[in-house]
C-alpha cells in the first residue's frame, strides 16, 4: 500500500513538473529568491548586495550580454581589457539593481506564456501588477540543463540594447577604447558607494 | 523673448549646428541609421539646454512638490489630469480604429469624473478598465506613417521625440479640453499646465536620476529608450492581436554563447 501511494505521488509530481513551463520556472524561482533572500529581507546592506551579486552572476550570461554590448569592439578587445570590461559591468549594475530594490513596494509578477526565438532562445511574457501593469519580457537562452538571462525588454526597452547604445556613444567619443569605458564604469559605481554613504 | 523670437532663436540654432556626419564605414553606417538623428549636433545642444533648466528649476520645484505635499494628495493631481486627458485618448482610439481601447478611455472618463470625484480618485482602475492612453502620433502611425516616425528630435524641456510623435504631442495640447474650457481664463489654464508639469517631473525623478546616474552616455540612453518604448507603444496599435507580440530590436544571431 505504501509502495502504492508512493508510486501515485510520483506520477502526480511528473504532472505538476509537466504542467509547469520549465522556461517559466526558471524566472519564477529567480524573481521568488533575489524577493525573499534579497528585496524583502532584513539582512545588512552588504549581505544582500553580495547575495544578490552571485545570484546575478549565476543567472544572466554576462560574457554574451558583454559581446553584444561592445558590438563590433569586442572582437577588437583583448580577452585581459574584456574581463575588466565585464567585472566594471557587473559591478554597475549590480549597484544600480539594488538600489533600485528600495522602490518595491510589493507588487506582483505574472507569468502570461512563452514563446520561441530564434536558436533555441525563449522569451518569458510576464506583467509586474502596479497601478499601471508593467510588460517585463524575459528572454534567456538553454545552457546546460537549465537557463541563462541573455535580456530584459521592460515595457518594450530592452536592457542589452539600451547599454549597447549607451556605449557605443561614449566608445565612438572616446577613440573606441573599451578601458576608458571600464574606467568610466568603475567611477560611477564609486560615485554610487560615495552618494550611498551619505 | 516672445515665442516668435525663440522659434527664430531654434532655426537659427539648428542651422549653425548643422548636421551630423554620415560615415562611411559600413559598420558605422548601420550603427547611425539605427540611431536616426541626423540632428543630433542640435539634440545635443537641446539635451544640454534641458538639463540646465531641469537643474536649476524643474528638479527644484518638483523635489520641493515632493517633500511639501504627501504622496496621497500628489495621487489626487495625477489622477486628475490623467483624467482629463482621457478625451483625447479616446478620440485618438476612434481615430485609429481601436474600439476597444476607445471604450476603455470612456469607461475610465465617466466612471472617475462621477463617482471618482471629477477625477481625483481612480475608481476606474480598481473597477478594472485599463488605461491604453493612445496618442496622436499613434494615430499618425496608423494613419501610415509607421516606422520610426522620421528623425530623432530633443524637443526643449519636453525630451526624446520624433518628427512624428512632436507633432502628435502638439495636436494633443491643442485638442485637450483644459484649453478649451478655460479658453477665457489663461492664467488659470497656464496654472494647471504648470502644475501638471510638475507632476509629471515628479513622478519621473527616481527613474531619470537613476538613468543620468548609471550611464555613461545620458543622450544616447535616453534617445534610444524613447524609440524602443514608442516602437512598442505604435506596434500596439498596428497589429491589435495580442498573441502577437512584436519582436524588439536586440540582435543576439553575432553572439558566441559558451555554456
Amino acid at each position: 500500500m505504501k509502495k502504492m501511494i508512493l508510486f501515485l505521488v510520483a506520477v502526480f509530481m511528473s504532472f505538476a513538473v509537466r504542467a509547469e513551463d520549465p522556461a517559466i520556472n526558471f524566472v519564477d524561482k529567480l524573481a521568488d529568491k533575489i524577493l525573499t533572500e534579497v528585496v524583502t529581507s532584513n539582512k545588512e546592506k552588504d549581505e544582500k548586495e553580495t547575495l544578490f551579486r552571485d545570484a546575478f552572476t549565476e543567472a544572466v550570461d554576462l560574457k554574451g550580454v558583454g559581446q553584444f554590448v561592445l558590438g563590433t569592439v569586442w572582437k577588437k578587445t583583448s580577452e585581459e581589457d574584456r574581463t575588466a570590461f565585464l567585472n566594471a559591468f557587473t559591478d554597475l549594475t549590480v549597484k544600480t539593481w539594488a538600489d533600485r530594490f528600495n522602490l518595491y513596494t510589493g507588487q506582483q509578477i505574472i507569468f502570461q506564456g512563452t514563446r520561441n526565438a530564434e536558436r533555441g532562445q525563449i522569451y518569458v511574457d510576464s506583467v509586474i501588477q502596479d497601478k499601471q501593469p508593467v510588460e517585463v519580457i524575459w528572454r534567456l537562452r538553454p545552457s546546460k540543463d537549465s537557463y541563462k538571462i541573455v535580456d530584459i525588454v521592460v515595457e518594450g526597452v530592452s536592457m542589452a540594447s539600451t547599454y549597447r547604445n549607451d556605449y557605443r556613444a561614449f566608445l565612438q567619443q572616446n577613440a573606441n577604447s573599451v578601458s576608458a569605458l571600464t574606467e568610466e564604469l568603475a567611477r560611477k559605481s564609486r560615485e554610487f558607494k560615495s552618494e550611498n554613504a551619505k | 523673448m516672445g515665442k516668435k523670437s525663440f522659434i527664430l532663436f531654434f532655426c537659427l540654432f539648428a542651422v549653425l549646428s548643422g548636421c551630423a556626419t554620415r560615415p562611411t564605414n559600413p559598420e558605422e553606417l548601420k550603427a547611425y541609421e539605427e540611431v536616426n538623428d541626423p540632428l543630433e549636433p542640435m539634440n545635443r545642444g537641446i539635451h544640454a539646454f534641458n538639463q540646465v533648466a531641469d537643474k536649476i528649476v524643474l528638479k527644484p520645484i518638483a523635489k520641493g512638490y515632493r517633500a511639501v505635499v504627501p504622496s496621497f494628495y500628489r495621487g489626487w493631481v495625477s489622477n486628475f489630469f490623467d483624467n482629463l486627458s482621457q478625451p483625447v485618448h479616446f478620440l485618438n482610439a476612434l481615430l485609429q480604429g481601436q474600439l476597444k481601447d476607445a471604450g476603455s478611455s470612456l469607461g475610465r472618463f465617466v466612471t472617475n469624473t462621477t463617482f471618482g470625484l471629477f477625477g481625483l480618485f481612480d475608481v476606474a482602475t480598481e473597477a478594472g478598465i485599463p488605461n491604453p492612453s493612445n496618442d496622436f502620433g499613434q494615430t499618425l502611425a496608423k494613419w501610415g506613417w509607421d516606422g520610426d516616425g522620421g528623425p530623432f528630435l530633443m524637443l526643449p524641456i519636453l525630451g526624446p521625440s520624433n518628427v512624428r510623435d512632436g507633432i502628435g504631442t502638439g495636436v494633443d495640447a491643442v485638442a485637450h479640453p483644459m484649453g478649451w474650457a478655460l479658453w477665457n481664463e489663461q492664467k488659470l489654464h497656464y496654472g494647471l499646465v504648470g502644475l501638471d508639469g510638475v507632476a509629471t517631473r515628479e513622478r519621473a525623478l527616481d527613474l531619470l536620476d537613476d538613468l543620468e546616474k548609471t550611464s555613461t552616455d545620458y543622450y544616447a540612453t535616453l534617445r534610444t529608450m524613447s524609440r524602443q518604448n514608442r516602437r512598442k507603444k505604435i506596434n500596439q496599435v498596428l497589429n491589435n492581436k495580442e498573441d502577437e507580440k512584436p519582436d524588439y530590436e536586440a540582435d543576439f544571431s553575432d553572439i558566441e554563447w559558451e555554456d
